[in-house]
């Protein structure tokens, strides 16, 4: 399976680099008679933006008869007053029939005007709208059904934190890289070599980062055990702090509060390639048995994974960044991808908050399969037979997911 | 067999050496290469060629020193096509150094013979407001009050005695927006943020590490237009008739890129071999 | 000559890190521990400057009270000397909530720390809870509802059932369910080999750039 995926990744990469190897005349009708004059659009309603927090105002029109032809945008003009002296407050581009002026004060009224100019600059104002004023709303009816599935979801996480709390048990599936740790932590053992741990280079409001150190605390309780020395140097001066406390309560549990030093968490620096240049350092001099990259990474996850294999140490890493994940793929022994790690840290912790959130999104994407899927075949069968009844039906489907931009 | 069994274990330093090579060479030939233009970056070139003259484009300088290679020529590019055009041009930066990054760009392109007689005016054709602390947070602040979010310039002159920012109070001022990211915060955030909330219309300039990570969004419509490592800047250079060091530096990326592949083949057929004859010895 | 001299030290400690890829040496060690000494001293500096000094010293009027003339009055002037309400006295809130967050070093209140830290990973995760459903859940599975006719499409709608089957916990990955997670497995190295091909491209860049360096701007052997 590793071999077949590497090669897979080799494959992939192969045909990405390989593609990454590898004004027109605008036609403008000429006519030696003079132009009719330009008209001007009409119908221009103006009315309060809905659902936000007051100050916008949409202007609608109905286009220029001469949109297709000559129109190169409409400018919009409002003022206080409707004799008063209007001033320019924005301009959409041809084809467009609706503007948000989102600059307007809620206890003032306003007037619009929309001018339609041409290729020539030949412009032409539109009759007055009917006064508008803006005003804030307590509810945005454009996002009910992000409320509706989002508390659908909701609603399940908090269902399943409360069953996790009342001791029932949660199935959660066997995540393969887990069963690696102990094993690799036993290797350093044998091998008398310290254990490298790092946290991801993100601060303890990431949540890739709480991840990393639920399982450091676990890796850390199976240290203590067996008293290998464990070395976790930190990007951030919270997840110092906050690693430090979770090491000392594994020391703890285990029995081994004797074993414990504050040496085995420490701060490097909060620059990115400093803190790289820092961890190859240790990896060549302390040269550990074993390294964990459990966290939230960017560019230095390959610096380091690569360094690592080096040096022959066993590597496990998780991370739910996906850009980092093939480094890890490729450079580790056993990688956590995505959320995988979340699972980890739910399993290994046991916490029926973790838990519950897990089978909780285990619902949200219960829900994403099947409207993709009856999504997928309500527009397949409307493409082939053309039946409106499907069409609408995928319309609708769309719609649920769609966010409105007011 | 025993070739291959030489080439599995062969030192990672001979690699890195025709790696170099592969790098340095190219760098003093005089080989024009031909650059093919992806649908993604020719988006983002005509979303600028769709911009009437004068029209604001807010450009966000998301990237330090360490990505200015894959950055720098695509934001002088993005600059340049701006000032020809008669756009004007905001900078912000949600990383410290990028605005430092983007007076380097505009140093670079001002010592060019064609702006020599017409500089762009700072506080007129631009005007560069610096760095402002908060990650994501500050685009949302923006979408509310820009001035409040930047009250004053890097200079330090308060942002209502510059002219090009008078009128602006928030994304719905701003015709385009072009976001050069490196990470975070860097387009991800812009696009939740500025698209997907204010409904702003915005490019992207992205590292190649990053590109894979923000297609998604062009697919959607979310990102008017993505360009994508040196190779986009390469494109952007020549969509816009201008050759720099995206289209200088493609030659190296093209040698070196052959080099990974003939490694990565090589490596393959190596392992495959030797595995199967360790299968063997087992049998 | 300031710039020669610049120019040459910057090229020396770059090939001192470049000089790893030899393997570790007294140049390279010299200069991890520049870079790290630097960076850090960089970042106190930094978060001083942007952060602490204009945001909070400057806004609330401290360094106005402490005899800065350059400065203008801050919400405390405007509050205490013409009695008006200034909405920067808020950053007095997050100004506490700061130095709670320092009691971490003070053990016997160390715990007051957890209340700033609540603060900030309950109203990130709030704001990530909307921006991340709405950019990265709806607005995905709004274009990945498509009709079955065509092989982009098919490859779309196959890639995110599966990928979505694998990330699936609730079950065990057996049978029918199980070949689903396994080709969800396959698309994601796909998707992991594309990447890796970009990286290798980026990773490129940098070195160029620095090749560029060397070579142009120090050496001037590259036009």
């Amino acid at each position: 399976m590793k071999a077949f995926s590497h090669s897979l990744i080799s494959c992939c990469l192969l045909g990405s680099i390989l593609l990454a190897t590898t004004d027109s005349i605008a036609q403008v009708e000429c006519s030696d008679s003079v132009p009719s004059p330009l008209l001007p659009p009409s119908e221009v309603i103006a009315e309060d933006h809905p659902g936000d927090a007051g100050g916008a105002i949409i202007v609608r029109w109905k286009l220029s008869p001469d949109e297709a032809k000559r129109i190169t945008g409409y400018e919009i003009l409002r003022s206080t007053s409707p004799t008063g002296e209007f001033s320019s407050v924005g301009f959409a581009a041809t084809g467009a029939n609706r503007y948000v002026d989102a600059n307007t004060e809620d206890s003032l009224t306003y007037y619009y005007k929309v001018v339609a100019v041409d290729v020539n600059k030949n412009a032409s104002e539109s009759e007055l709208s009917p006064p508008a004023r803006s005003s804030a709303q307590w509810f945005n009816f454009h996002l009910l059904n992000l409320l509706i599935i989002g508390g659908l979801i909701c609603g399940a996480v908090i269902y399943f934190i409360a069953h996790a709390k009342k001791g029932k048990k949660l199935f959660l599936r066997r995540i393969a890289g887990l069963e690696a740790v102990d094993e690799a932590i036993g290797r350093a053992t044998e091998m008398g070599r310290p254990i490298l741990f790092i946290p991801g280079i993100l601060d303890m409001d990431d949540v890739q980062t709480i991840a990393g150190i639920t399982i450091l605390g676990r890796v850390a309780k199976t240290i203590a055990q067996y008293e290998t020395k464990l070395n976790v140097p930190t990007s951030r001066s919270i997840v110092m702090s906050t690693a430090m406390e979770t090491v000392k309560e594994a020391y703890i549990s285990a029995g081994r509060a004797d074993a414990y030093s504050d040496d085995f968490v420490h701060y490097v620096t909060d620059e990115q390639f400093g803190y790289v240049a820092a961890v190859d350092g240790i990896m060549v001099r302390e040269r550990p048995a074993t390294c964990f990259y459990i966290g939230a990474f960017f560019a230095e996850s390959l610096i380091m994974a690569e360094t690592g294999n080096s040096i022959g140490a066993i590597q496990i890493a998780g991370t739910a960044m996906p850009a980092q994940l093939p480094f890890f793929v490729a450079a580790c022994d056993y990688t956590l991808i995505g959320e995988e790690l979340f699972a980890a840290s739910a399993y290994l912790s046991g916490e029926p908050k973790q838990l519950g959130s897990l089978k909780g999104q285990d619902v949200g994407k219960i829900i994403a399969m099947s409207a993709i899927v009856i999504g997928a075949a309500l527009e397949t069968i409307f493409a082939i037979s053309g039946s409106s009844l499907f069409g609408s039906l995928a319309e609708l489907m769309h719609k649920l997911f769609s966010i409105v931009a007011g | 067999m025993e070739f291959f069994e030489k080439l599995m274990s062969i030192d990672r330093r001979v690699i890195f050496l025709f790696v170099g090579a592969a790098l340095i060479v190219p760098l003093f030939l005089d080989i024009e290469q031909k650059i093919e233009i992806t649908p993604e970056v020719q988006t983002l070139y005509d979303a600028f060629m769709e911009l009437p003259p004068g029209s604001k484009v807010l450009m966000t300088f998301d990237y330090d020193p360490p990505s200015a290679p894959e950055l720098q020529p695509q934001a002088i590019t993005a600059l340049r096509l701006c000032f020809d055009r008669n756009l004007k041009v905001i900078i912000i930066g949600l990383w410290p150094m990028g605005p430092m990054q983007a007076n380097l760009a505009l140093e670079t392109i001002f010592i060019e013979k064609k702006y020599l007689d017409r500089e762009p005016i700072y506080g007129v054709d631009y005007v560069n407001l610096g760095y402002s602390p908060g990650n994501e947070l500050v685009i949302q602040r923006m979408g509310s009050s820009i001035p409040s979010t930047f009250p004053r310039d890097f200079r330090g002159t308060p942002i209502e005695e510059i002219p090009l920012m008078q009128g602006i109070v928030n994304f719905s001022n701003l015709d385009f927006i072009l976001n050069l990211s490196a990470g975070y915060p860097g387009t991800v955030e812009w696009v939740q943020f500025a698209v997907d909330r204010f409904h702003a219309t915005m490019g992207a300039c992205n590292t190649a590490v990053q590109a894979p990570l923000v297609y998604p969004y062009v697919h959607t419509g979310q990102l008017t237009g993505l360009s994508g490592g040196m190779k986009g800047a390469a494109e952007f250079e020549v969509l816009t008739g201008f050759t720099g060091k995206g289209t200088k530096f493609m030659l190296s990326q093209s040698f070196a890129h052959i080099i990974v592949v003939l490694f990565i083949i090589i490596g393959n057929i190596a392992y495959f071999v030797t595995r199967g004859r360790e299968k063997e010895k087992i049998g | 000559m300031d710039s020669v001299f610049s120019n040459t030290l910057a090229a020396i400690l770059t090939i001192g890190i470049i000089s790893f890829l030899y393997k570790d040496n007294p140049l390279y060690k010299f200069c991890e521990s520049l870079f790290i000494g630097v960076s850090a001293g960089y970042w106190f500096v930094q978060q001083y400057y942007a952060n602490l000094l204009p945001k909070l010293f400057d806004n609330l009027g401290i360094t106005r009270l402490l005899g800065a003339e350059n400065v203008a009055d801050g919400a405390l002037q405007n509050l205490f000397v013409r009695g008006q309400w200034d909405e920067n006295l808020l950053y007095l809130i997050a100004g506490i909530l700061g130095v709670m967050m320092l009691l971490r070093l003070v053990p016997q209140i160390g715990w007051m720390s957890r209340w700033p830290m609540a603060f900030i990973v309950g109203s990130i995760a709030g704001l990530y809870f909307i921006t991340y459903f709405q950019s990265n859940a709806m607005r995905q599975m709004q274009n990945t509802i498509l009709p079955l006719n065509s092989f982009n499409n098919l490859v779309l709608i196959v890639g995110t059932v599966t990928g979505i089957i694998y990330f699936y916990f609730s079950k065990e990955h057996k049978g029918a369910f199980g070949g689903a997670a396994r080709v969800g497995i396959y698309f994601l190295m796909v998707t992991f080999g594309a990447s890796f091909g970009y990286t290798v491209m980026s990773r490129m860049s940098l070195l160029i750039g620095r090749l560029d360096f060397l070579f142009g701007t120090w050496l001037g052997l590259v036009k």
